[in-house]
Formats: C-alpha cells, sequence, structure tokens
C-alpha cells in the first residue's frame, strides 16, 4: 500500500532556552492494523539551543522567537511550505507571560500550513516523556517509568506504563527561578520560589550576594520536592505547596527514573561551576543527583531536547481508514471538543441540545465546535439513523450557523457521516474516527492523506 | 466468540495486567494454561464449541424468513447439497438456464449496480452481517443517484457466480456479500467482492474486495458506507479491481 512521509516541526520556547527540531514521520498501514499508523520517526535537524530572548520581565520578545525558528529552518534546509505537522509549546514560566498565547499562535501560523499551538503543564510532562524515550522503554518493558523534566521554570514529571500515560505531577521548581550576575549577587527572583525561601529563612534580596550554604539549603529544599514528586503520593506539604494543578492520590511504585530538561541533564552529567548558566541549575541539579543516588536512574537518548522532540514527533495522530470529510473545510484549526460521553440510549436529542447549549455559552453562537463522542452506542443501521437524525434536529434547531464536526472513538465515520449528510442539506461536515480527545482539548485537523482516506489530527491542551 | 479467555484461567500469574495485556492483544487461546502436557478439560471443550459453530455455519443454511423479510429474489446454482458444494467450486458458480431465465422475469435487467447476497462457506455471516450492511448501503447507493436492480440471495454459492448474475441481468457493476470461509475466532466473517462489467471468466485481477466485515471486525455499518464510495467511484471510471488501484503501484517496465 501506499507510504508517506510527513515533514514535521517541534518548536518549545521555554523558560530559559528555545528550541527547534525538525523530523520525519513515516506513514504506514502495519500488517493488520486496519489504518494508518505512524511506524517511525526520524530526527533530520537537531537546532541549537537558544537563550529565550525576552522584551521585559513579564513579556517575551515575539519577534526575536520567530526569527530564531526562522533561522532554524534555513539551517534545516526546510520551507515553511513544505512543513505538514508539528507543534509549537510554550513550556514552563513562559507559559504564564502576558504575551505567551499571542506568541504560540503567531508562531503556529508561521511555522507551516498544520503546525498546533500548544500549552500546559501536564502535556509538557507527558511531551517531555515521549521525547526522552521513557514512554517507549515502558511499553517495551511492561515497566512503570518515570519522567522527571526538571528546567528553568517548572519540573514536569510523568509516569508511563505499557498503556501509556498513568498520571502527571507538576512543580513551581526550576533552575532560573534565582537568577545571578557574574559576581554570584541575585538579578532576579521569580515569585514562584520566594514562599519556599521565606520558609527556609533565606534572604533572596536583589543585589545581595547569598552564601553557599543557604543556596544549597535552597536546591536541597526543592530537590527534595522534586524525589518526592517522583516516589510520592503521599506528598510533603512543601511539594504540595508548589504544586501546578492537582496531584495524584494513588501510590506507585516506580521501575525506573529518567531525568530531562536543562537541569535533568546537569542532573545525569559530572559536576559544574555551579554559575556556569548565571542561575541555580547546577546547585539545584547537584542536589537532585545527592538525593537520586537511591532511585533507578534510567540514561535515555534525549536529554535537553526530549520537550521539543516530544513536540515534534508525538503531537500528531492519524484518523480511522476512512472518514467523510467536505475536503474545503480543511484544515481546521483550534476547534473546542465538546465532550458527549456515551451517548444515552433514549433523549439523544436532550443530552446533544445540552451539549449545543453549552458550546453557545463557553465560546458563542455558531462558533465551530467538535462533538466528541465516546459511544454511539451499538453500530447497527437503526442506531446510526437515529444518531443522525438527533445531531440533524438539534443542529438545525440550534440555527444552523456551525459545520457538523463529529469526532468519534468507534471506526464508523463513514456511515455516521453518510447518514447525516442525507439529511444535512448541504451543510458542510466532517466526520473522523478511531480518534479519542476530551471535553475543553482542542483539535486541529490536517489535510486528508492516502486520497483523502485519512487525516492528521494533532489534539491539543492550551492552558495558559 | 467466547468471552472468557486466559485471564479468568491461569491460576495466581505473577503479573496479572501484563497477562492481560498480551491476552487482549487478539483472540487467539493464549494463556490458557495446560494440564500437564494436555490443554486443560475447559480450554478443550472451548475450542471444541468454537469447532462446533466454525462447522454449523458452514454446514447450516440461510433462513428462508430472514431472505424473505430482506425482500431478496432467491435462485440456487448448479449445486444440489453442502456435500457437493463443498467438493464442486466449479458448480457453485454457474446458474442453470432455467435460473436465468427465472432471474429475467423477476429482477430488473440492466440496472447500474446489481447487489448479490450469497451463503458462501458462512450462513451464519449473512445473517449476522446484512441486517445492518444491506440498508445503508442502498441508503448512500440510492443518494448516489445510481439505479440498484433487484438484489438476489444465492444458495449455494461460489463468488464468481457473481458474473454470471451480472451478464444475464446485464448489470454494469456486480457486488457480492459474501459468507467467509469460518476460523476458530469468528464464524461470522462476511466480504464483498465488486466487479465492473461483470463477464463469466472475467480475470480475478478485475475484482475489488472489501474483507472481514463483522463487528470485531470492520463493523458492517461503515462496511456499507465504504461500499457505497466505492461503487460510485468504479461507475464513474468504469473499472475495477487492480484497474481502479494503478496509480498506487508503480510498474517498472524496462
Amino acid at each position: 500500500m501506499s507510504e508517506h512521509r510527513l515533514t514535521s516541526v517541534g518548536i518549545d520556547v521555554g523558560t530559559t532556552t528555545t528550541q527547534v527540531v525538525v523530523s520525519e514521520l513515516e506513514v504506514r498501514e502495519p500488517a493488520g492494523a486496519g489504518k494508518l499508523e505512524i511506524v517511525s520517526r526520524e530526527i533530520r535537524y537537531r537546532g541549537t539551543i537558544h537563550e529565550t530572548p525576552l522584551s521585559g520581565p513579564e513579556t517575551v520578545d515575539i519577534d526575536a522567537v520567530a526569527r530564531i525558528v526562522e533561522d532554524e529552518l534555513a539551517a534545516a534546509r526546510v520551507e515553511p511550505s513544505g512543513i505538514e505537522t508539528g507543534a509549537v509549546i510554550v513550556t514552563g514560566e513562559t507559559a504564564r507571560k502576558d504575551n505567551a498565547e499571542a506568541l504560540v499562535h503567531r508562531i503556529a501560523s508561521e511555522g507551516g500550513e498544520f503546525v498546533a499551538a500548544a500549552a500546559g503543564p501536564a502535556l509538557e510532562a507527558v511531551l517531555a516523556g515521549q521525547g526522552s524515550g521513557a514512554a517507549t522503554r515502558a511499553k517495551e518493558r511492561g515497566e512503570i517509568v518515570a519522567n522527571a523534566d526538571v528546567g528553568g521554570g517548572t519540573t514536569n514529571v510523568a509516569l508511563f506504563d505499557a498503556d501509556g500515560v498513568r498520571d502527571t505531577r507538576c512543580l513551581d521548581v526550576g533552575g532560573r527561578l534565582v537568577r545571578f550576575d557574574s559576581e554570584g549577587a541575585i538579578t532576579g527572583v521569580s515569585e514562584a520560589i520566594r514562599g519556599l525561601a521565606d520558609d527556609l529563612g533565606v534572604d533572596l534580596e536583589p543585589g545581595t550576594e547569598p552564601s553557599t550554604e543557604d543556596l544549597d539549603r535552597l536546591a536541597g529544599a526543592m530537590a527534595d520536592c522534586v524525589i518526592d514528586a517522583i516516589t510520592g503520593p503521599p506528598f510533603s506539604d512543601r511539594t504540595a505547596s508548589l504544586a501546578i494543578g492537582s496531584l495524584p492520590t494513588d501510590p506507585i511504585e516506580v521501575d525506573g527514573v529518567a531525568f530531562t530538561g536543562g537541569v535533568g541533564r546537569l542532573v545525569h552529567g559530572d559536576p559544574t561551576d555551579p554559575f556556569e548558566y548565571a542561575d541555580l541549575g547546577p546547585t539545584l541539579a547537584a542536589a537532585i543527583r545527592e538525593r537520586a543516588a537511591e532511585l533507578p536512574l534510567l540514561d535515555l537518548d534525549e536529554t535537553i531536547r526530549a520537550t521539543v522532540v516530544g513536540a515534534g514527533t508525538r503531537t500528531t495522530e492519524l484518523s480511522g481508514r476512512t472518514v467523510e470529510v467536505d475536503e474545503s473545510l480543511l484544515p481546521l484549526r483550534n476547534l473546542p471538543a465538546m465532550g458527549v460521553g456515551d451517548l444515552p440510549e433514549e433523549d439523544l436529542e436532550t443530552r446533544l441540545e445540552g451539549v449545543i447549549g453549552e458550546a453557545t455559552e463557553r465560546y458563542g453562537p455558531d462558533e465551530p465546535v467538535v462533538l466528541a463522542i465516546d459511544d454511539v452506542g451499538p453500530l447497527t443501521y437503526d442506531r446510526l439513523t437515529r444518531v443522525a437524525a438527533a445531531i440533524d434536529t438539534v443542529w438545525t434547531a440550534d440555527g444552523g450557523g456551525r459545520p457538523l464536526l463529529v469526532l468519534t472513538r468507534q471506526n464508523c465515520a463513514k456511515a455516521l457521516g453518510q447518514a447525516l449528510r442525507r439529511r444535512s442539506d448541504g451543510r458542510p461536515l466532517a466526520v473522523i474516527d478511531e480518534v479519542g480527545v476530551a471535553d475543553g482539548e482542542y483539535l486541529d485537523i490536517g489535510r486528508p492523506l492516502d486520497g483523502g482516506e485519512t487525516v492528521p489530527v494533532v489534539v491539543k491542551t492550551l492552558a495558559f | 466468540m467466547s468471552d472468557k479467555r486466559a485471564k479468568d484461567r491461569l491460576d495466581g500469574p505473577r503479573d496479572p495486567d501484563l497477562l492481560e495485556r498480551i491476552t487482549d492483544r487478539n483472540p487467539s487461546r493464549l494463556g490458557v494454561g495446560r494440564a500437564g502436557s494436555r490443554p486443560r478439560t475447559d480450554t478443550l471443550l472451548e475450542f471444541r464449541a468454537d469447532h462446533g459453530i466454525a462447522r454449523d455455519a458452514v454446514l447450516t443454511n440461510v433462513d428462508e424468513g430472514f431472505i424473505e423479510e430482506t425482500g431478496l429474489v432467491k435462485i440456487g446454482t448448479l449445486i444440489e447439497d453442502t456435500e457437493e458444494y463443498l467438493a464442486r467450486p466449479d458448480r457453485g458458480r454457474e446458474i442453470s438456464a432455467e435460473t436465468a431465465e427465472y432471474l429475467r422475469e423477476h429482477c430488473e435487467e440492466g440496472p447500474e449496480v446489481q447487489l448479490v447476497v450469497a451463503d458462501g462457506l458462512s450462513s451464519s455471516a449473512v445473517e449476522a452481517n446484512v441486517p445492518d450492511l444491506l440498508p445503508i448501503l442502498l441508503d448512500g447507493l440510492a443518494d448516489r443517484d445510481l439505479r440498484v436492480g433487484t438484489p438476489v440471495f444465492v444458495e449455494y454459492g461460489r463468488v464468481d457466480v457473481m458474473d454470471a448474475i451480472g451478464e444475464e441481468l446485464d448489470a454494469d457493476c456486480c457486488v457480492i456479500l459474501i459468507g467467509e470461509r469460518p476460523g476458530l475466532a469468528s464464524a461470522e466473517s462476511l466480504s464483498a467482492y465488486l466487479v465492473y462489467g461483470p463477464e463469466r471468466g472475467g480475470p480475478t485481477a478485475k475484482k475489488s474486495v472489501i474483507s472481514n466485515i463483522h463487528q470485531g471486525g470492520l463493523p458492517p455499518v461503515e462496511a456499507g458506507a465504504q461500499l457505497v464510495d466505492l461503487i460510485a467511484e468504479m461507475c464513474e471510471r468504469e473499472r475495477s479491481g487492480i484497474d481502479l488501484r494503478e496509480d498506487d503501484r508503480e510498474f517498472v517496465t524496462d
């Protein structure tokens, strides 16, 4: 059968560094799979590690980031028009900058035809673990592998098992939270770390030169929390106070631990000059290294580039082989997913009206949304015609401004799509199957591969 | 067939999650344990039960009531009984002169699309899948404004009987939905073969196929919808089989 190669770009704008990778995804139908899958991911170009350009304490210099991306793509000898998929992600503290959202959307739209914008600490954790090889190791060995991505602004831990992501734990712990000048005097402290410093009685007054003991105590407390985040639950109160989002409650025994990110890379290496990067990074790495001696440490393929590799190679999914799509609609970007869950046996209209009402409330009338259905019910003729009729009724009552966009986990896109089409009076529609998405996530849907029978889909989180 | 497999069978596995991942991967009899050098009693009984279901699928006929309810015109081939059906594939591909006459009397002649349902090697496959597949196929063909002839049911039919029927009724395109040879994992698998310009003795390369149609494989409703697109493409391009897919292949000629 036909074989495709997709050129994919990954761009990570982090607290400290900005990175670009270009990779090639090989798309094929493995024997017996019945659908196209991404069977290999080869990194074609690894960009240089750039310092993330800031134009103020709370703003990223978007033009400078755009220039970095442009230069890197030129160095990789890739035209933006030749990029078929990929993702831009803002990570760590950069995601909290005032113009983070504008940044990802601009870089994504300049990056190529179908490059997704993404943000969110849990997503970062997962992408880093997928990029480093932790997820693959967990799958191949049936083990629980933790990937701890320790960067400039945040630490994002993801636990993987053979089926994929088990859970994530994210903390306000990073090497750039305290910054120094060449003399070792403090030039900046992030809000996120002030509580911990006060708690420890460490004075972080800008301009002062803190003692080595104080810095070791601060880095030590941060490292304790990193280790705690990997080995818990239960978690200490201090870890809980530094957590971003919620922490899991079920204890899991970890078989292997990999450290990635700028600080994580130093954990694996030899001790370096503590002020080499003009921040707390090397001191924090040394503290983690000391405490991690008891852990089953893994040395994986990617460390500092784990997140960008994950963003470039793991964000694209492929739909089922047969979809029903009006190609004029594609590509579609930033479509909010409305989770419908399992469709009830009766009263479909009531459920769908509720979902559409919610969509109007959240995104406004006539704004396109994707109806994400977990289970349409038994795949019979009667059921599918019933579901199609209900969707059409509710859409018509809604005013008919929205295109009909439906996503199902079951293999039924063509049947449901045709049933919808014969009722929907020429309204544009796209029904895509064998992709799962949760309520509140966003979707980008690209143009079909393989003669209109499979579309690339990026499911993304945009949490600033 | 049976949903209850190995995971309930092995006593005290060291890693039950791993065992489940392995056994869920496919419907084979994995991790079923053993008694000395032989299978356990329940494993053996289940194997025999599955074999029995497979044999039944071959040896029983499609229910008359089903054929009537579905509104199919029933005909036969040159075959008299199951024994002969299994021994003489050639006679399962041909119809008698009387049957040809009967077809022309009871069916629309010269349709764009002629649909045929045949028991093939699994009557269960027909009864399990056709009720969901046929209506969505008929809906879709109607939406494409394709003129569909009178659907026919063939008892003791082989795939190529579609050529004889299509030729006698002068159809542009002929589709046969036929029960596949049952396996020990599923006896309900159906295939659809399609040909543009059916003629007796036409090459197999001119036939397109969609196979593995059953609830655990390609769901019958989805298969029906896929067939609509494929038939529409065949009628538009006036070809089928590898002629329809030639742009997918690279033939090196020098």
